[in-house]
Formats: structure tokens, C-alpha cells, sequence
């Protein structure tokens, strides 16, 4: 599940003094992100033409759990559905819930974190909120909201979304208290610019390399989120997910049995969230000026 | 001492109240209320009437706001829709297998998490620092029921080396249950260790390092204290308070992570009745085992902030 990967202190208040170009190369020169980059693409294409790469599963076929082989390359389950098309379509559903709940976690977590670092009385109220959230154990309660609503793709966007903002709002409101200390915003103030046009003008643009690492560690913890409710049976029933395949593996009692009905949509999970989370570091670590000698 | 533990006391229960309230109306105003679940299709119009007003849900929902809080404070969490019980006595039956599983995870992570944090921070850049970095960011992307899975197949069902179910043999008695509920344990307590210990054990390498650059670990060293109770006795003290508020923090996860294993080796915890209660749409279970594990949650992160108040030297209680 997730750890705080991304401590409050690991992030720069400076942005690096390098070209935008430069540092966009540099980013991209090293190994393990040119690596993630790929593994990240290659997932975005195959949700994309998932169906030019395989059928969509439906309906029950003569093979019934075979091996991997030449005709079916991830094996079939019980119902001798392919495993492989039902992996290809599951990244679908785990790309689309993982990146459009990130947005909204990212919307609500920037608004709220912005708003309370620059203006004190909201911050109160805030921080109380974003605590609350914090101590809550967030599996169980996306397992209530997930139960109640009838599961499908848009309603799990929300809810994952919704729970996931408050980690945002905390990055981004310590460094958005850091900025709103800083010389210039005093500056503006004196000039007479509104508080409205300060935080949308000033102090957004320093925080939008901070927002890019969020969208992607926010879209991996989504997608674990995602493969967690469907594997607890509260996936979207007409879409594939990565949580489902291993719900069937579990629910025709195979596990023991066939490993590749486990195996692969697990490999998926782990090198689609590792990618991810490989990528927004690096990131981090690239705008990081302490580390660049700069 | 008291008037600490009275503040941080007031903060859970606030914090508890503030999630049962938001999770009450959130949960009415939601599209798919509870009484259509409840309803079967098949039902006369007055039998729905009858079933609303033996389950209160046919009055306002200030009403029933009021008596489900004044129900929760006596520890009633309600009926159960599929077995007519009380959904407490319910969650209290398997509540101990959950505390069992989770605790030892907690504990048997902060035990290895130690040393290898320690280990890694004064051989840095050696392999096993290099083995922690690259296993704390991968354990971000591990997806605990994948581990289970792995655990089972491997160590369960081919080696036969561990049960791949259940939590004790009802056949065994005196100190042959305890070693069938440790045997039983090893497997879901080792799946929640592997996601866990990475990160626990990466933050505590960091706060290590930093300790051991202080001025006072150089005067240790300058009146002569050996390596080995500089960094154990004097770094360690420092290193450990903010892993432990990281544990504290990470209490949620572990927890969501129970609920996932439990239902991977068929566990008789509170993850394993969400699972079988949401097979069911049992509502009122899944509602109170949120609430007995969010209360559960809140309070053992109350009783580490105060573990953390009595550990670190510069707070004097």
C-alpha cells in the first residue's frame, strides 16, 4: 500500500536555476526514468489500443486453465477466458481511475493547501480536516462509500479521489507556507494585489513541479487503491481490472493452482506503480538544486 | 503527564466523532441509500414500510442522527441485515484476529526495521544500504494481496512449509493451539512485514545519518565512547522518535492491509467479514467495522504519540 515515500523535508523551497530544456534532458538521460518513461508508455499504449491488441473477455471458452503457450501467452482461467486480453484491458481501467482521481486529489489538495498556507484563519480549519482524514484508516473507508454507491468506473474515480487529497494539501501547503514568507510576496502585497491574485499568480506557479510529482505518486497509490476495492469484489462489474483477475483467482479457488492467473496482472501492478513512482522521484530529485550543485 | 494525555485523549475522540459524522450523512446523501439495498424487489409496499420502521429508517435524519450516536455511545453498532445479530457482537468475535495480526506485523516490523536501519546508516553506501534504498521505493508498489498470493503459492501450497488458511486447529489444545495459531500467523503477518519494513526501515537509515553528523555524537566521540554506544545508545535514542511517528502515521495502511491479507488466507479478522459482509451487502456490518477500526486506529496512534512524549529526552512529562 502506500508509504510516505515523499517526506515534507525533501522538498526544495528554490527552483533550479537551470534552462527548462536543460533540465527536462537531464531528467530524462538517466537510466531508471528513460526506463520508467518506457514502461509507462508502453502501458498508455496498450490501454489505448486494447482493442487492436485482444478481444475484450467475455463469455466462457474450451480451454480452461491452461498454461501459458504460443496461443494464449498469460494462460486462461476457469472459464478459459485469456488471461493476457483480460490484463491488456484491465490496464484500461487502472490507467483511467488512477490518473482522472489523481486530478481530482491534486485540484483539491493544491486549492485547500494553497488556501491554507496563505490565508491563516482557512489554515486552522484545514490542517484539523486534512488530520482527521490522515488518522482514518483509508481502505475500509472507501470499502463503505464503494459499497453503497454501485461500483463502476466513475464512482470510483470519486471516491478514491476524494480520499487522497489530503496528502497533497499537506506537501503542498509546506512549501506553500515556505513561498508565502518570501520577500516578493510581501512585495505584491504592498503593490495592493489581492489575496486571490497572490495565490493564483504568485505562489501557484512555485509550486507546480511540486504538482507534477504529486499527479504521479498520487495515480500510484490510486491505482493500488483501485486493485484493492476490485480485488475486494467492489470493482466496476462490466469494466476489466487488475483487482478482478486476481478476485476470480481467489473466488474459483486457483490461487494454489494456476500461478499465471496471479502472477501477471501482479507484474502489471508492480511495474506500472514502480515506473510511477520511479519517474516522480527522479523528478524531485532532478529539481532538487542541492543535488545538482547549483 | 496528565494534562498531556487528557489533550491527545480529547484529539481522538474528536478526531473519531468528526469521521462517524461525516461518514453518517455522507453515506444518506449518497445516491444508493441504505433502505434500497435493504428492500428486496419482491417486497409489498407495507412490508418495506415495516422493515424502514423496525430499523429507524423511516424518520428524519436529524432523528436518527441523534439516536444512532446515542445507540454507538452504549457500543450498540446495530442489527446485521443477513444474520440477525448484533453487528457489535459481530465485529467483537473477530476483532482480536485482526489486533493479533496487525500488532505482531507492527511489532516484528520495528524489531528488524532497527537494526537494518542502523546497520544501513553506518555502512552507507554499502550493499545492504543500497539492497534498503532500492527495496524502501519498490515497497511503495508492492499490492499486499499480490505478496499473500506469492507467500501462499510458494510457501503454503508447493513447499507445504506453512496452513494456507484459517487461523488455528480446532483440533489442537494447550501449547500444541498456541504453536498452530503462531504456524497459522507466519504467513500473513510475513506478507504485512514485506510491504511495511521497507519504508519504515529507509526513514529510520535517514534520521540515523543525520543524528550521527551532530556535534554531540563528535563530543561522544571525542570523550572516548566507543562506536558501538554512540551509535546504539546515543544515536538511536534520536534516530528512532521520528520512525516512530511514521509508524504511527502508517497505522491506517497497515491496517487496510489486514483487511486485504485476511482475505487472501481466509483469516477470521474484521478485513475477512468486510470481505464477506460486502459479498452479502450486509451494510450495517461494513459501516461498523469502519467505525471499530477507525476507533482502533485512532487510539493505538494516540498511544504511540504518548509513547513518543515519554521516549524523547527533551520533553520532560
Amino acid at each position: 500500500m502506500s508509504a510516505p515515500v515523499l517526506t515534507e523535508q525533501a522538498i526544495p523551497p528554490v527552483a533550479p536555476a537551470t534552462t527548462k530544456r536543460s533540465s527536462w534532458y537531464a531528467y530524462l538521460r538517466q537510466p531508471t526514468v528513460a526506463l520508467s518513461v518506457l514502461v509507462l508508455l508502453v502501458m498508455v499504449l496498450m490501454a489505448v489500443f486494447a482493442p487492436l491488441i485482444a478481444d475484450e473477455p467475455s463469455g466462457a471458452g474450451p480451454d480452461v486453465l491452461q498454461p501459458p503457450s504460443g496461443a494464449h501467452w498469460f494462460g486462461t482461467d476457469d472459464l478459459g477466458q485469456d488471461i493476457f486480453a483480460q490484463v491488456v484491458w484491465g490496464t484500461r481501467t487502472s490507467l483511467v481511475i488512477g490518473l482522472a482521481a489523481s486530478l481530482i486529489a491534486i485540484v483539491l489538495g493544491t486549492a485547500i493547501g494553497l488556501a491554507a498556507a496563505y490565508f491563516r484563519p482557512i489554515d486552522a480549519v484545514a490542517t484539523v480536516i486534512t488530520d482527521v482524514m490522515l488518522a482514518l484508516p483509508t481502505l475500509p473507508l472507501m470499502i463503505m462509500l464503494a459499497a453503497v454507491v454501485s461500483p463502476s468506473v466513475g464512482t470510483l474515480t470519486l471516491i478514491i479521489g476524494f480520499f487522497a487529497w489530503p496528502e497533497v494539501a499537506r506537501l503542498i501547503r509546506s512549501q506553500g507556507l515556505v513561498i508565502s514568507a518570501m520577500p516578493y510576496i510581501d512585495g505584491a502585497r504592498v503593490l495592493g494585489a489581492s489575496g486571490w491574485r497572490i495565490v493564483t499568480r504568485e505562489i501557484l506557479p512555485a509550486v507546480v513541479s511540486l504538482m507534477i510529482v504529486s499527479v504521479l505518486l498520487t495515480a500510484s497509490r490510486a491505482v493500488i487503491s483501485e486493485a484493492g476495492l476490485s480485488f475486494l469484489g467492489l470493482g466496476d462489474p462490466d469494466a476489466w481490472s487488475w483487482g478482478r483477475i486476481l478476485l476470480n483467482a481467489q473466488r474459483s479457488g486457483t490461487i494454489a493452482i494456476a500461478w499465471w492467473q496471479t502472477l501477471f496482472p501482479s507484474l502489471a501492478i508492480l511495474l506500472l506503480v514502480l515506473a510511477a513512482t520511479l519517474a516522480g522521484l527522479r523528478f524531485n530529485d532532478t529539481r532538487d538544486p542541492r543535488r545538482n550543485g547549483g | 503527564m496528565v494534562r498531556f494525555v487528557l489533550s491527545r485523549a480529547l484529539k481522538a475522540v474528536l478526531t473519531v466523532w468528526i469521521a462517524i459524522t461525516s461518514t453518517f450523512f455522507l453515506l444518506r446523501l449518497l445516491p444508493g441509500d441504505p433502505t434500497t439495498l435493504m428492500v428486496e424487489g419482491d417486497m409489498t409496499p407495507e412490508m418495506q414500510a415495516a422493515l424502514l420502521k423496525t430499523y429507524g429508517l423511516d424518520r428524519p435524519l436529524w432523528e436518527q442522527y441523534v439516536s444512532y450516536l446515542r445507540e454507538l455511545v452504549q457500543g450498540n453498532l446495530g442489527i446485521s441485515f443477513r444474520q440477525i445479530q448484533p453487528v457489535t457482537d459481530i465485529i467483537l468475535d473477530r476483532l482480536p484476529w485482526t489486533l493479533l495480526l496487525a500488532g505482531s506485523a507492527f511489532v516484528l516490523t520495528v524489531a528488524v526495521g532497527i537494526p537494518i536501519g542502523v546497520t544501513a546508516a553506518v555502512n552507507r553506501g554499502k550493499w545492504l544500504d543500497r539492497a534498503l534504498q532500492g527495496f524502501g521505493i519498490s515497497a511503495n508498489a508492492l499490492f499486499v494481496p499480490s505478496v499473500a498470493i506469492l507467500l501462499l503459492v510458494f510457501f503454503g501450497a508447493q513447499l507445504g512449509w506453512f496452513p494456507i488458511g484459517g487461523a488455528i486447529d480446532p483440533d489442537t489444545r494447550g501449547v500444541g493451539a498456541y504453536l498452530s495459531l503462531a504456524h497459522h500467523l507466519v504467513l500473513p503477518v510475513l506478507s504485512l512485514i514485506l510491504v511495511q519494513l521497507g519504508p519504515y526501515a529507509l526513514t529510520l537509515r535517514t534520521n540515523m545519518i543525520e543524528v550521527l553528523g551532530e556535534d554531540y555524537i563528535r563530543a561522544a566521540q571525542a570523550r572516548g565512547l566507543s562506536a558501538r554506544r554512540r551509535v546504539w545508545k546515543h544515536g538511536l535514542r534520536n534516530a528512532i522518535l521520528p520512525a516512530l511517528t511514521l509508524m504511527g502515521l502508517q497505522l491506517g495502511t497497515l491496517v487496510g492491509g489486514a483487511v486485504l491479507t485476511e482475505t487472501v488466507f481466509a483469516y477470521p479478522g474484521v478485513g475477512r467479514l468486510i470481505y464477506e459482509a460486502v459479498g452479502q451487502q450486509d451494510y450495517p456490518v461494513i459501516q461498523g467495522a469502519f467505525i471499530m477500526l477507525a476507533v482502533t486506529v485512532v487510539v493505538a496512534n494516540a498511544l504511540t504519540d504518548m509513547l513518543y512524549a515519554v521516549l524523547n529526552p527533551r520533553i520532560r512529562l
